[in-house]
C-alpha cells in the first residue's frame, strides 16, 4: 500500500521538478552568460489570440451578464433532470411525480423572484 | 411519508423561506397601501416558521417518532433533535434581534429567508449520515451566510462577505477532499458502512485515513473557528452585521461541533485512528484556547473581541471532543459535556450580541472605549451584557461555569489533566478582558447621558438569552439530561 | 430550650436575604423605582426585616447547637445535578462553629443596615445598595451553611463578586473602581488556588461533602501530599479572601466604598470568610505539619506587618483595614498553633468592636466629611456618644481588661505560649503595636483642637461643608450604642470556656487530641494588659502632647502644617522617640516596596508578556484573504505531518 503513495510520490515530485526546473535552468543559463540577454518591450506584453490589448483587464462589466448566465444555467440543470425523468415516467410513478413537480415549483419561486425583482430585464 | 414526517423539522423552514419570498413579491403587486404592514409580517412569518419547526421537533419526541428518513440519507435521533431545538432556537433569536437593525434595509424578505435557509441547513448538517448529503447540508449553510455576511453592501461587510466566500469555498473544498478519501478506503458514503470498514482497518491503510481524518477537521474547522482555520473569523465578525455575526459564531459555530460529532463518532469512532483525532482534538484545544484569549487581550473592537473569544470558546468545546476516547463511558461524558457547554454557549453569546446591537447601534460604535458609562446611559443592559460576559469567563451563578466544570472535569476524568489546567488557566487570562469591557461601562465617564432604550423586541431577545442563562446556572439538569441523552446515540 | 431546627428553617435563613435581594431588584427591573411607586426607603426596611428574621431563626439553630454540645448537626444532602457517575449535591449543615458564625454575620449586619438607614440618606443608589447589601449577606449565609465543598465555593465566589460590586459602588470614582478591580483581581488569584484544592481532593477521594473529607483526613485515609497540597490550596484561597500577606494589598484600598460596607466586609462577611474556611479544614490542616506551619507563619508576619503599617496610616479607615489585617493575622496565628476555638471566639468578638470602630468612623466622617485624621481633632467635644463607643472598641482591641478583646486575645496568648511559644512573643509584640495604633488613632481624632474637616461627597450634605461638626443622627448612634455594650460584654460569654467546647464540639474525635488546650496563666494577661498600656502611654505621648505644643506655635489649624512640622519629630524631648519612629517608616516603607515593585512588578509582568506576544499575533491577522487561506494549507501539512510523523521518517528511512 504505502508503495502505491509513492507513486503519488514521484508524480509530485515531477510536477514540482518541471516547472522548477525550467525556471532555474533558465536563470542558471543566464548567470553562465550563455543565455542572451536582451529586454525588448514587446516580449513583456500580454498575448492574446494574436489581438493587440487594449486598456487594462479591470474594466466593469454589467452585472446582468451574470443575472443571463445564472439564469441560464439553473433552467439547463432543469432540463437536464427533466429528460431522464421523463424517460422513465413509468417507473418513476407518482412519488417521482411529486418529487419532479416539487422541484419544478421551487425553480418557479425562483423565477417569480427574479422577475419581480427586475432581473430579466436590460436596462 | 415518514421521511417527510421527520424531515418536517427543516422542511416547514424552508417552506416559510419560500412563503416569505412569495409573499414580499405579492406585497410589491399590492401597491404602497399594504407597504407598512411588510416588514412586521414578514417578521412574524419568520418567528412562526421557528416556532412551528420548534413544535414539530417536539412533537417528534412526544410519538417516539425517531428514524432513518429518506432510505438512510437522514437519522433524526435525539442528538439531531437536540440541534434542531438548538439551531431553531438560535434562529428565533436572531430574528427577534434582527427586526430593528432591519428597519432601514430594503431586503427584509430575503434577509428572513436566508437565515431561515441556513437554520435548515444547520439541522441537516447534525442529522445528515451520509456524506454526499452532508455536503450538501454544507453548502446550503455556507451559501446563505456568505450572503448574510455582505448584507450590508458597504465596504466593511462586502470585504467580509468576499473573504467569507472564499475562505469558505476553500474549506468546503478541503472538506470534500477529506470525503472523497474516505469514499476511496471504503467504498461507501454512509457513515455507518463507513465506520465498520474503519474499524477493521489496520496498518495499511491508516496513512489515508489520517489524511481523510485531518481534511476532515480542517474543512470543518473552519465552521468551528478553531486554530489554524480560524483566521477568518476576526474580519468576518467585524464586517457583518451584528445579528448575523451572533449568528455565525452561534449557529454556524455549533453545526460544525454538530457535523463533526455525527462524522467522527459515527465513522471514525472505533480503531486505532480514534486516538489520533483524540490527540489532534487535544492539541488544537489547547492551541485554540491560548491563541483565541491572548490574542482577544489587545483587540479594542468588541465585536472583534468576542471574535476571539468564540474562537477560544471553540477550543474550550473541543476539550470535549478530545475526551471521546474509545472507552464508553469518556465517550457519553465528553460528548454531552460539548452538547451541553453549546447549549450554555448559544444563550451566553446571543445576549451579548444582541447587547452589542442594542449599545452600539445608539452610540455609533464598535470600540470598546466608547462603551464608557453605558452603565449610566443604560443599566439594565449593561446588568445583561456583564452577565454574558461573567458567564464567558465562567462565574456562577452563571451557565457558564457549569459548563466549564464539566468539561473540565470530563477531561480530568479521561486523564488530560494538562488540558484541563491549560483551560482553567485560560479562564483567568479571559477574565482580564472581559472583566475590561465590564469596567469600561461601569466605572468611566459617558460621553453624553442621553440614555439608550433598546427596542422591544432587542429588549425580549436580551431577556431570553439572560433568563435563560441564568436559568441553566441554577437549574442545569434538564439541559445535562437532554445533552447526556443526545449523547447516548453514540453510546 | 426549643425543638431542634427543622432543615426548612436552615434554609430559610439563607433565603430570607436573597428573597429581599430579589424583590428589591424586581422592583428595579420593573421600574418601579423610577416611577416613585416604590419608595427608596422600602427597600431600607424590607433589608432589615429579612436579615433580623435571619437573625432569630439564627438564634433558633444556636440553641438547637447547644443541646447537642456543639456536634453536627447534618441534613441529608440533596441531588442537585446528576449526570451519569458524576453527581453535584446541595445541603446545608448546622454545627458549633456555622451557629456562632451565623449569629456573628446577621448581627453585625443588621446594625450595619441599620446604620446605613442614616449614613446612605438621600444616596442616589440608595435601592442598589439595600440589593447588594442583602446579597452580600445571604452569600456569606450561604457560605457557612454550606455542607459541600463546591456549594461553598460557589458562595464563595458570589461574596467576592458583591464585594467588588459595593467597594465600588461609588463608581463614577476613579479610585473606587481600581480598588474594586483590585480587590477582585487579588483575591481571584488566591481563589485559583482553592479551586485547584477542589479539584484535587475531588480527584483523590470522590468526595465534596466537607463532614466526609474532615472525617477521612482525621482518621488517615488520605496521602499526606494530597493532605498538605489540598490544605496549602485551601489556605491560598483563605489568604486572598482574609488579606494575609502577601494577598494583603486590596484591602486597604477597599476603604474606597460606602463605610458600612467597610463595616461588613472587615467585621462579619468577606474578610472573615478566610478564617472560616481554615477553621473549617481544620481537621484537614492540623494533620498536615507543612500546612499547619504555613498558616502560623503567614499570620504572625501579617499580624506584625499591618500593625505597623497601621502606625503611619492618616486616613482613619486604612488605620483600621491594617488593624482588621493584623487581626486577622492572629486568627490565624491562633488556627495555626491548634487554638481552632480561640480563633474564632477572637473572630466572634473582633466582629462587634471591629464593626464598631468603623460605624464610629463613619460618623466621624458623616460630622467631618473628611477621613484624614489630620483634618480632624477635637471631636471629644462635639460628638461624645461616637467618642465614648470608638474609645470602647479601641480599648477593646488593645485587649484592655475587661472588654471583649481582652478574653479573646488573651487565649490566643495563653495557648501560644502552650503550643509555641515564639509565637507568643510575635503575638505580644503586635499588642503593643496595635495600642500604639489605636491610641494614636483615637488621640488625633478625638483629642486636641478641630481642623477643619472637609467637604463631603455622598448623601443629602454633598458638597456642603459643615461649618461645625455635630453629633450623628440617632439612627447612626443606636447601632454604635449596642454594639459598644457588646463590644464591652461578649467577652464573658467564654468565660467558662463553654464557648470553645462548642466551637470544638463537631471535630471528629481524631482531631480533638490535636488542639490546643492552654490553662490559664495570670501572668499572661497581667503582662498583655501592660504591654497595651504601655503602648497607649507611648502614644498619649507623641501624639497628644505633640497636638499641645502644635498649638501653642499656633500652626496647628493649618492641618498641612502638622505634616510639614517635622521639626517638632526632631525636638529634642521626643529624640529616642524619633529614632524608633524612623525606623517604623522604613520598615513600612520597604513593606510598601514590597508591594508596590515584587507584587504589583510580577502581575505587570505577566500581563506585559501576554500584550507582547498578542501584539506579536495581531500581525499575522493582516486582512488578506491568501494568507489565511495559506494558514488553512499549512495547518493541514502541519497536522499531517505531525499526525505520520512516524510514517514519514520511514519513508526517508529513518
Amino acid at each position: 500500500m504505502l508503495s502505491d503513495w509513492g507513486h503519488v510520490g514521484f508524480l509530485l515530485l515531477l510536477a514540482l521538478v518541471f516547472p522548477v526546473g525550467g525556471i532555474a535552468s533558465s536563470w542558471m543559463l543566464g548567470l553562465l552568460k550563455i543565455r542572451p540577454q536582451a529586454p525588448d518591450p514587446i516580449k513583456e506584453d500580454i498575448f492574446e489570440c494574436g489581438v493587440e490589448t487594449e486598456g487594462t483587464a479591470w474594466v466593469q462589466f454589467n452585472f446582468r451578464y451574470y443575472y443571463y448566465a445564472l439564469l441560464f444555467v439553473i433552467f439547463d440543470v432543469e432540463a437536464v433532470f427533466l429528460y431522464p425523468w421523463a424517460v422513465s415516467l413509468d417507473e418513476a410513478s407518482v412519488t417521482g411525480f411529486i418529487a419532479v413537480v416539487t422541484f419544478i415549483v421551487i425553480l418557479t419561486i425562483g423565477l417569480a423572484y427574479a422577475w419581480r425583482k427586475k432581473a430579466l430585464e436590460w436596462l | 411519508m415518514d421521511s417527510v414526517n421527520r424531515f418536517g423539522p427543516e422542511l416547514i423552514l424552508l417552506a416559510m423561506a419560500a412563503v416569505i419570498i412569495l409573499a414580499d413579491i405579492g406585497w410589491a403587486l399590492a401597491g404602497t397601501g399594504a407597504e407598512r404592514m411588510r416588514r412586521p409580517a414578514l417578521g412574524a412569518l419568520a418567528l412562526t416558521g421557528t416556532a412551528a419547526s420548534i413544535i414539530w421537533s417536539a412533537l417528534l419526541i412526544a410519538f417516539d417518532e425517531q428514524g432513518e428518513a429518506f432510505s438512510g440519507m437522514i437519522r433524526v435521533d435525539d442528538f439531531a433533535l437536540f440541534f434542531n431545538f438548538l439551531f431553531a432556537g438560535t434562529a428565533a433569536i436572531v430574528i427577534l434581534a434582527s427586526i430593528d437593525f432591519l428597519r432601514r434595509n430594503r431586503f427584509v424578505a430575503e434577509y428572513y429567508a436566508l437565515i431561515l435557509a441556513s437554520t435548515a441547513g444547520m439541522m441537516l448538517l447534525a442529522s445528515t449520515i451520509d456524506l454526499i448529503a452532508i455536503f450538501v447540508a454544507l453548502e446550503l449553510t455556507g451559501i446563505s451566510l456568505y450572503i448574510l455576511v455582505a448584507f450590508m453592501k458597504d465596504g466593511r461587510s462586502s470585504e467580509a462577505g468576499l473573504k467569507y466566500l472564499l475562505l469558505g469555498a476553500i474549506s468546503s473544498a478541503v472538506a470534500l477532499y477529506g470525503m472523497a478519501y474516505l469514499f476511496g478506503i471504503t467504498g461507501s458514503t454512509s457513515l455507518d458502512e463507513i465506520g465498520l470498514v474503519v474499524s477493521e482497518a489496520n496498518g495499511e491503510t491508516r496513512s489515508a485515513l489520517v489524511l481523510a481524518m485531518v481534511f476532515l477537521i480542517a474543512g470543518f474547522g473552519f465552521k468551528m473557528a478553531i486554530v489554524p482555520f480560524q483566521m477568518w473569523v476576526p474580519d468576518v465578525y467585524e464586517g457583518a452585521p451584528t445579528p448575523v455575526t451572533a449568528f455565525l459564531s452561534v449557529g454556524s459555530k455549533a453545526a460544525g461541533f454538530a457535523v463533526v460529532m455525527r462524522i467522527f463518532l459515527t465513522a471514525l469512532g472505533d480503531g486505532s485512528i480514534s486516538s489520533d483525532w483524540a490527540t489532534v482534538f487535544a492539541i488544537l484545544a489547547a492551541i485554540s484556547m491560548s491563541l483565541g484569549n491572548i490574542t482577544a487581550l489587545v483587540q479594542g473592537n468588541i465585536k472583534r473581541m468576542l471574535g476571539y473569544s468564540s474562537i477560544a470558546q471553540a477550543g474550550t468545546f473541543l476539550i470535549g471532543l478530545a475526551v471521546v476516547a474509545a472507552a464508553d463511558p469518556q465517550l457519553l461524558l465528553g460528548t454531552s459535556a460539548v452538547l451541553f457547554f453549546l447549549g450554555t454557549y448559544a444563550f451566553t453569546n446571543l445576549g451579548a450580541f444582541i447587547a452589542v446591537i442594542a449599545i452600539s447601534s445608539k452610540i455609533g460604535s464598535d470600540q470598546i472605549a466608547d462603551y464608557a458609562g453605558v452603565a449610566k446611559r443604560s443599566p439594565l443592559l449593561a446588568l445583561g451584557l456583564t452577565i454574558c460576559l461573567l458567564s464567558l469567563t465562567g462565574i456562577p451563578p452563571t451557565a457558564g461555569f457549569i459548563a466549564k466544570v464539566y468539561v473540565f472535569n470530563a477531561a480530568v476524568q479521561a486523564d488530560l489533566v494538562w488540558l484541563a489546567i491549560v483551560g482553567v488557566l485560560n479562564s483567568v487570562v479571559a477574565a482580564y478582558y472581559y472583566l475590561r469591557v465590564v469596567l469600561n461601562m461601569y466605572t468611566a465617564e459617558p460621553a453624553s447621558e442621553e440614555s439608550i432604550q433598546p427596542g422591544y423586541y432587542l429588549g425580549l431577545a436580551m431577556v431570553v438569552a439572560v433568563v435563560g442563562l441564568l436559568v441553566i446556572g441554577i437549574f442545569p439538569s434538564p439541559l445535562l439530561e437532554a445533552s447526556e441523552a443526545a449523547a447516548r446515540v453514540f453510546g | 430550650m426549643l425543638n431542634q431546627i427543622p432543615e426548612g428553617v436552615v434554609w430559610a435563613i439563607l433565603f430570607l436575604p436573597f428573597g429581599s435581594f430579589a424583590v428589591i431588584s424586581l422592583a428595579a427591573l420593573l421600574g418601579l423605582t423610577r416611577t416613585g411607586s416604590w419608595e427608596a426607603r422600602f427597600s431600607g426596611y424590607l433589608t432589615m426585616a429579612a436579615i433580623a428574621a435571619s437573625f432569630l431563626l439564627s438564634l433558633w439553630a444556636l440553641d438547637s447547637v447547644l443541646q447537642e454540645d456543639g456536634a453536627r448537626i447534618g441534613y441529608d444532602a440533596h441531588e442537585w445535578v446528576t449526570v451519569g457517575s458524576l453527581r453535584f449535591d446541595i445541603g446545608v449543615t448546622v454545627d458549633g462553629l456555622t451557629a456562632i458564625m451565623l449569629i456573628v454575620v446577621t448581627s453585625v449586619s443588621l446594625l450595619v443596615q441599620f446604620y446605613s438607614q442614616g449614613y446612605m440618606r438621600g444616596d442616589p443608589g440608595y435601592n442598589r445598595y439595600y440589593a447588594f447589601m442583602s446579597l452580600f449577606t445571604g452569600s456569606m449565609l450561604g457560605l457557612v451553611l454550606a455542607s459541600n465543598i463546591l456549594q461553598l465555593f460557589v458562595f464563595w465566589e458570589l461574596v467576592g463578586l458583591c464585594s467588588y460590586l459595593l467597594i465600588g459602588f461609588w463608581f463614577y470614582r476613579d479610585s473606587a473602581r481600581r480598588a474594586a478591580t483590585k480587590a477582585f483581581v487579588v483575591t481571584r488569584i488566591g481563589d485559583l488556588g482553592f479551586l485547584s484544592a477542589i479539584l484535587l481532593i475531588w480527584t483523590k477521594t470522590d468526595q465534596l461533602d466537607i463532614g466526609q473529607i474532615q472525617h477521612l483526613a482525621a482518621t488517615g485515609m488520605i496521602g499526606s501530599s494530597v493532605i498538605t497540597w489540598f490544605a496549602l490550596g485551601l489556605f491560598a484561597g483563605a489568604a486572598g479572601k482574609s488579606a494575609q500577606f502577601p494577598l494583603h494589598v486590596w484591602l486597604p484600598d477597599a476603604m474606597e466604598g460606602p463605610t458600612p460596607v467597610s463595616a461588613l466586609i472587615h467585621a462579619a462577611t468577606m474578610v472573615v470568610a478566610g478564617v472560616y474556611l481554615v477553621a473549617r479544614f481544620f481537621p484537614v490542616f492540623i494533620v498536615s505539619e507543612e500546612a499547619i506551619n504555613a498558616v502560623v507563619v503567614v499570620g504572625a508576619i501579617t499580624a506584625i506587618m499591618a500593625a505597623s503599617l497601621a502606625i503611619v496610616a492618616t486616613d482613619i479607615k486604612r488605620v483600621m483595614a491594617y488593624s482588621t489585617i493584623s487581626q486577622l493575622g492572629y486568627m490565624m496565628m491562633a488556627l495555626g498553633v491548634g487554638a481552632i476555638g480561640a480563633a474564632i471566639f477572637h473572630l466572634f468578638t473582633h466582629a462587634f468592636f471591629k464593626a464598631l470602630l468603623f460605624l464610629g468612623a463613619g460618623s466621624v466622617n458623616h460630622a467631618t466629611g473628611t477621613f484624614d485624621m489630620r483634618k480632624m481633632g477635637g471631636l471629644a467635644r462635639f460628638m461624645p456618644v461616637t467618642f465614648l463607643t470608638t474609645t470602647v472598641a479601641g480599648l477593646a482591641l488593645v485587649g484592655v481588661f475587661p472588654l471583649a478583646g481582652f478574653w479573646s486575645k488573651d487565649e490566643i496568648l495563653i495557648e501560644a505560649w502552650a503550643e509555641k511559644p515564639l509565637i507568643f512573643w510575635t503575638a505580644l509584640a503586635g499588642v503593643f503595636l496595635t495600642a500604639v495604633y489605636v491610641g494614636r488613632m483615637l488621640f488625633l481624632t478625638f483629642g486636641g483642637e478641630y481642623k477643619g474637616g472637609e467637604a463631603s461627597d455622598h448623601g443629602a450634605q454633598a458638597n456642603s461643608r459643615p461649618a461645625e461638626p455635630h453629633e450623628s443622627p440617632w439612627v447612626m448612634l443606636l447601632p454604635l450604642v449596642v454594639l459598644a455594650t457588646l463590644a464591652t460584654t461578649v467577652g464573658f460569654v467564654n468565660i467558662t470556656g463553654g464557648m470553645n467546647d462548642i466551637l470544638e464540639g463537631w471535630l471528629p474525635e481524631e482531631t480533638h487530641e490535636l488542639v490546643a488546650a492552654g490553662d490559664f496563666v495570670l501572668w499572661i494577661s497581667v503582662v498583655s494588659v501592660a504591654v497595651g498600656l504601655a503602648g497607649l502611654g507611648l502614644a498619649w505621648a507623641i501624639y497628644s502632647r505633640k497636638a499641645i505644643r502644635a498649638e501653642e506655635v499656633s500652626a496647628a489649624l493649618e492641618p498641612v502644617q502638622v505634616l510639614l512640622d517635622r521639626k517638632y519629630y526632631l525636638d529634642d524631648l521626643y529624640e529616642t522617640v524619633i529614632v524608633k519612629g524612623v525606623i517604623m517608616r522604613g520598615a513600612a516603607a520597604a513593606l510598601h516596596a514590597w508591594d508596590r515593585y515584587v507584587i504589583d512588578g510580577v502581575v505587570n509582568g505577566l500581563a506585559s508578556l501576554m500584550r507582547f506576544s498578542s501584539e506579536k499575533y495581531r500581525l499575522a491577522q493582516s486582512g488578506q484573504a491568501q494568507l489565511y487561506g495559506a494558514a488553512i494549507f499549512i495547518g493541514v501539512i502541519v497536522i499531517v505531518a505531525s499526525v505520520l510523523q512516524d510514517e514519514l521518517l520511514g519513508i526517508v528511512g529513518l
